[in-house]
């Protein structure tokens, strides 16, 4: 990839990707080591989780290990036309929602802000506290052919790259550790300091201790990772729209034992469905009232609702004279020269250059379209739309060897058209935030690169960390921070919502789920090999019990294909498998980042990709299950031990940092109650299905082997009974030994310590608890000699029953938990439009 | 001359389940204009509303917040309004004779609002656009096109539009929903008084020429010999049309003539969108709703009606 965007090396040469800024040359990385550091960034990203795009299609981040680099004068002019461009973009903002004087054919065409769907009438004379309306700015900037930065766009809705750029910094770091480590690097914290003191500072006056949260559309977002990534770094809280309401004139979070208010919301819901009581109509994104909570003072949101309206190129083509006019300046940074078809004289010369033009669209709810690729017809057709509408135009210069269209790499509009025979291009998104009267820019930003002319990160652009060379006067060590820390004030409370708590409840229940399944089909797997091929031994016959186990005898049978033991491992589509676990796993800890450490996501990848390869890998013929029909069975179990024991081991990595490094709160006490339900389930149903019918005493002594083996007890259970022990020991470890961490009476105990700190919303938990206390009396009231006693017909009768009411009352109580704690806000929906009800026309 | 009135809209949503939070807003409160002077006015909702506030939008209408946080399964909005009206309905003759095409020139150069504040030029310019009811469709300019005559007096375009909507399209209650299209109800021909003044609104936009959308009431008159019924009358709509000299004038499609006394406003946006009388949101497990509204506008000290 060629490096476009680098400063110009000593010897005048751009593009750069040359390492001669380096202090030490005999450092220059040598391109073995470059390719190791790629593919060490590729495994770092993927172990981080950081992912691009909308939820079904996440793609992996990724990341050119060798750096945009540029130098500290280039920087220091380009950082005060980013600063300046900032407080001129704010100063329009505030005007547009105030006294609009600004808005005036000679400086600012009044249709340029009303025509734009981002200009929110409904929050007109609105105003943040702090003096700035644009608190959060990103710009688009390129270099032209002779290297002189251009800003095409700037990002006011929504800003978002932020955290990939530090996540960048972190890769790279590690990857180029000896590079990084000799050069003087401007750091990126202090624009992340500056951002959480603006959030404090930006407060209702009324909130000195403000309480905030990150709004996020969820998950499903295409910038997801973005958003968890800075709401952790940042310490806030992730919140969606379902988990707020607005009470009384203030916004609240729906917490566990009751809402919590909210006073700053630092926003990635693009700000119009925001509220579809007072913004758009059945958003599902937003809370109806917001926008009431803000008017009356309770609620400061960052950016303020409406700032989408600066994301508009007229008001890129009006900058320079309004930077004259309200500065009194000339503007630093130029801009890629636009013309925004409202004027006549610009339409008629967009409409003679339609093929040498960008075509952006006013706002990035419509399509751009690249000039050159279009035919004649098509650029007739596009000349009759533009004609009739010409607000709705600008044209923009291509700004570089490649040009470009917009970037969109936000969750905006991505480019409708591709060119791939541009030569390689690359855009700089460069970030701004207000800060005690003045903007900080970001040492560097998010860089990206792209083949064609279209730079997007949903197209497959590739990202690269930004590295502004430090001077010599510049401290090596991190800058202080001028105004100092916000004051510590550690906050009581529950602090988490309802979904969260949720979320992290299911986080524990998979995550116990696929390593009871891997456990289960690793005893399987291992018996398989010794016994298929004799299914008349009592190995093979204990062997045929625990396939049957693997599968709920309940569920609804798939008559025509049985699933293989490949398929409960690996195949997603089966709920019953490893791979659908992992996947409810990993979606539960997506929409929980905020809450768990980056080092949780990490073992969850390595088993994805052990999944996935293995997946990936054909071992024909799929094999059904039944025994000793086929004549290579080994292909049933062949690759599946090294995947399960990957399985596990990532598995318990998970469960080690949660233990060791999760805070003891509530959510940590859901989490775990999660894992203790999980498992006290599993031990029960495995029971149920293994024991409890007739089978022959040598045939239970290798089903009781592989009970025992499969619950991570073998080792007691040998030490412990007899050699002969059988039944009657097994039931005494794994259901009333209440020191085994396997055993249903330890999952009991610690589901009742578990659940007893965690609030609850309105309901009482009685129904849970007296369930929980039956569940205790099962187990103290059972005899395992008298139950393990077969009835004539050889049935286990009596441990049947108290295993069946063990397992409905652990059914039950899951249920009573999601009742009792996460009570589900009942559905929002628009009333219906009193549009026609009793019109009436006069008689004539 | 003057008239007052005295209006009471009401509004009735039953729910076939509980609702237990109703987040609203109501653009039910007349605006104090010239013409219009509002004596007393208030909004009542039962269940009462645990938050409520009062607020002027940015058309400068008066809008109310509510937040019902009790559960029901019925919620009752209720405007009550005491109005004096002195508007003279202007004779079309004696409108300024400025012919459409140099209004929307002007508008366009920016020389229509010199004379006026800048703000006005904003505001002109707003009402030049599409906007979510009123489409620039092919369908809508060529059913405008013979109206708008080459030189033709503004009001004359004014006045034929509105003879032409009484004449060319069929009022009828229910044939139309909030998510018609302005196509849809040229294909039909039948619509309601928000449709007529929609496509009056898009035709004059089409052309460059200014024009909005007024909410309100019209006072309805019993058939000769009968009496009139209580909570008969009902919300209107019309359109507000900019003309150089005279300023905004406005004009009812649905009745053909230009508005006088006997018309109440309420507010004015760019079209229904921005000043719905009622909206809100709900949380309810239940699904539909039965809606009644009733709407009494009545000479003061007649016998109210609820």
């Amino acid at each position: 990839m060629i490096d476009v965007l680098s400063s110009a090396g000593p010897n005048g040469a751009r593009p750069g990707g040359t390492w001669d800024w380096l202090p030490e040359q005999a450092a220059t990385p040598s391109e073995s080591d470059l390719a190791r550091a790629r593919s060490e960034a590729e495994g770092l990203l993927a172990d981080h989780g950081v992912t691009y795009g909308a939820a079904a299609e996440h793609e992996p981040w990724r990341l050119d290990p060798a750096p945009v680099v540029i130098d500290e004068d280039e920087w220091s002019r380009l950082e005060a036309g980013i600063a300046q461009r900032a407080e001129l973009l704010d100063a329009v903002l505030q005007d547009l929602y105030g006294p609009r004087r600004l808005l005036a054919d000679s400086l600012l065409p009044p249709t340029a802000a009303v025509a734009h769907p981002g200009f929110l009438r409904t929050v007109d004379g609105l105003r943040l506290p702090g003096g700035r309306e644009l608190v959060l700015t990103a710009t688009d900037l390129a270099r032209d052919d002779d290297g002189t930065w251009l800003a095409l766009a700037d990002r006011t809705q929504a800003p978002s790259g932020a955290g990939y750029a530090m996540e960048g910094r972190r890769v790279v770091a590690q990857v180029l550790e000896g590079v990084y480590r000799q050069t003087p690097i401007q750091r990126l914290g202090p624009f992340f300091r500056a951002l959480r003191q603006t959030l404090h500072d930006v407060a209702p006056p009324s909130a000195p201790q403000p309480r905030i949260a990150l709004l996020t559309p969820g998950p499903g977002s295409e910038t997801a990772f973005d958003q968890a990534y800075l709401a952790s770094m940042l310490g806030l809280p992730l919140v969606e729209g379902s988990d707020l309401v607005v009470r009384d004139g203030r916004l609240w979070v729906r917490g566990l034992g009751g809402t919590e208010p909210v006073d700053v919301l630092l926003r990635r819901v693009d700000a119009a469905w925001c509220d579809p009581l007072d913004l758009r109509a059945g958003s599902r994104l937003g809370v109806p009232g917001l926008v009431r909570a803000v008017r009356a003072g309770n609620l400061s949101v960052v950016n303020p609702l409406g700032s989408g309206v600066l994301e508009n190129p007229a008001v890129i083509a009006a900058l320079p004279r309004l930077a004259r006019t309200v500065l009194d300046q000339d503007l630093l940074l130029p801009s890629a020269p636009t013309w925004w078809c409202g004027e006549p004289s610009s339409a008629s010369y967009v409409l003679e250059h339609l093929a040498e033009l960008v075509l952006v669209p006013l706002s990035r709810e419509d399509h751009g379209v690249l000039g050159w690729t279009l035919d004649a017809t098509q650029r007739d057709e596009l000349a009759t739309r533009i004609s009739a509408e010409p607000w709705r135009w600008a044209g923009q210069a291509r700004v570089g060897g490649g040009a470009l269209l917009d970037v969109a790499g936000d969750d905006g509009t991505g480019p409708g058209e591709q060119d791939r025979s541009g030569s390689g291009v690359g855009v700089l998104r460069t970030f701004a935030v207000a800060h005690r009267g003045a903007y900080t820019v970001m040492a560097g930003g998010l860089a990206r690169v792209a083949d064609g002319p279209v730079v997007s990160s949903r197209t497959g652009a590739v990202a690269k960390d930004v590295w502004v060379l430090a001077g010599a006067s510049e401290p090596a060590a991190e800058p202080a921070d001028a105004g100092g820390e916000a004051p510590v004030a550690r906050r009581t409370g529950v602090g988490i919502s309802s979904r969260t708590a949720e979320n992290l409840f299911w986080l524990g229940r998979y995550a116990e789920r696929a390593e009871d399944q891997a456990r289960d089909l690793r005893v399987v797997v291992d018996r398989w090999d010794d016994f298929h091929g004799r299914p008349r031994s009592a190995g093979g016959r204990a062997l045929a019990v625990l396939v049957g186990a693997l599968v709920d005898p309940d569920a609804p049978a798939d008559a025509a294909h049985a699933p293989t033991l490949r398929e409960l491992a690996l195949d997603r589509s089966r709920p019953e498998s490893i791979a659908a676990s992992i996947a409810g796993l990993g979606n539960a800890a997506a929409a929980v980042r905020d809450q768990l450490s980056t080092d949780t996501f990490g073992p969850l990848a390595r088993i994805d990709r052990a999944l996935r390869a293995e997946r990936a890998r054909q071992r024909v013929p799929e094999q059904g299950l039944d025994l000793g029909r086929f004549d290579d069975a080994r292909a049933a179990t062949a690759g599946l031990r090294p995947v399960l024991d990957r399985t596990l081991e990532g598995l318990l990595a998970v469960a080690g940092i949660v233990a060791e490094g999760l805070v003891r709160d509530v959510g940590w006490h859901l989490l775990d109650a999660g894992r203790r339900l999980e498992r006290a389930q599993h031990v029960v149903a495995a029971l149920r299905r293994t024991l409890v019918d007739p089978l022959p005493r040598t045939v239970e002594a290798h089903v009781v082997d592989s009970v025992v083996l499969a619950h991570d007890s073998a080792i007691t259970f040998r030490r412990r009974y007899p050699e002969d022990a059988g039944v009657t020991a097994v039931l005494d470890l794994l259901l009333l030994d209440d020191a085994n961490p396997r055993s249903l009476a330890f999952q009991i105990e610690r589901l009742r310590r578990d659940l007893s700190g965690v609030p609850m919303r309105s309901r009482p938990t009685d129904e849970r608890d007296r369930l929980l206390a039956q569940l205790g009396d099962l187990v103290v009231e059972l005899d395992p000699a008298a139950a393990s006693a077969r009835d004539t017909d050889g049935r286990r009768v009596r441990l049947a029953e108290t295993l069946d009411s063990m397992h409905w009352r652990l059914l039950a109580v899951a249920d009573e938990i999601e009742k009792v704690h996460f009570a589900r806000p009942v559905t929002a929906r628009a009333l219906d439009d009193p549009w026609d009800a009793g019109d009436e026309e006069v008689a004539p | 001359m003057s008239r007052t009135y005295d209006l009471v809209h009401r509004t009735t949503y039953t729910y076939p389940q509980e609702v237990t939070d109703s987040y609203g807003r109501t653009v039910m409160t007349p605006r104090d204009l010239p013409g219009q002077t509002v004596l007393t006015s208030a909004v009542e909702i039962d269940p009462a509303p645990a938050d409520s506030a009062v607020q002027h939008d940015y058309f400068g209408n008066r809008t109310t917040y509510y937040c019902v946080t009790e559960p029901h399964t019925r919620l009752v909005v209720t405007a009550r309004s005491t109005i004096e009206i002195t508007r003279v309905r202007p004779d079309p003759a004696s409108l300024p004779t400025v012919a459409w095409d140099e209004t929307a020139t002007s508008v366009q150069t920016g020389s229509a609002a010199a004379a006026m504040s800048p703000d006005a030029l904003v505001v002109l310019r707003e009402m030049v656009l599409p906007s979510a009811h009123v489409t620039f469709v092919d369908e809508v300019r060529q059913w405008a096109a013979p109206s708008f005559a080459p030189g033709r007096p503004l009001g004359d375009v004014v006045v034929d539009l509105c003879h032409r909507i009484r004449h060319e399209l069929t009022y009828r209650t229910g044939s139309t929903t909030v998510s018609t299209t302005q196509r849809q109800l040229l294909a039909q021909r039948t619509g309601v008084c928000q449709d007529f003044a929609h496509l009056m609104i898009a035709a004059l936009r089409l052309h460059g020429v200014p024009a909005r959308y007024v909410s309100g009431y019209l006072e309805t008159l019993p058939p000769p010999g009968r009496e009139k019924l209580r909570g008969a009358d009902a919300s209107h709509a019309w359109v507000s049309v900019w003309i150089p000299g005279a300023g905004w004038v406005d004009a009812d499609p649905t009745n053909d003539q230009l508005v006088d006394d006997r018309y109440v406003v309420l507010g004015w946006g760019r079209d229904y969108h921005d000043v719905p009388p009622l909206r809100g949101v709900i949380f309810t497990e239940g699904s539909g709703s039965k809606l009644s509204v009733q709407v009494d506008l009545v000479p003061s000290g007649s016998p109210a009606f609820a």
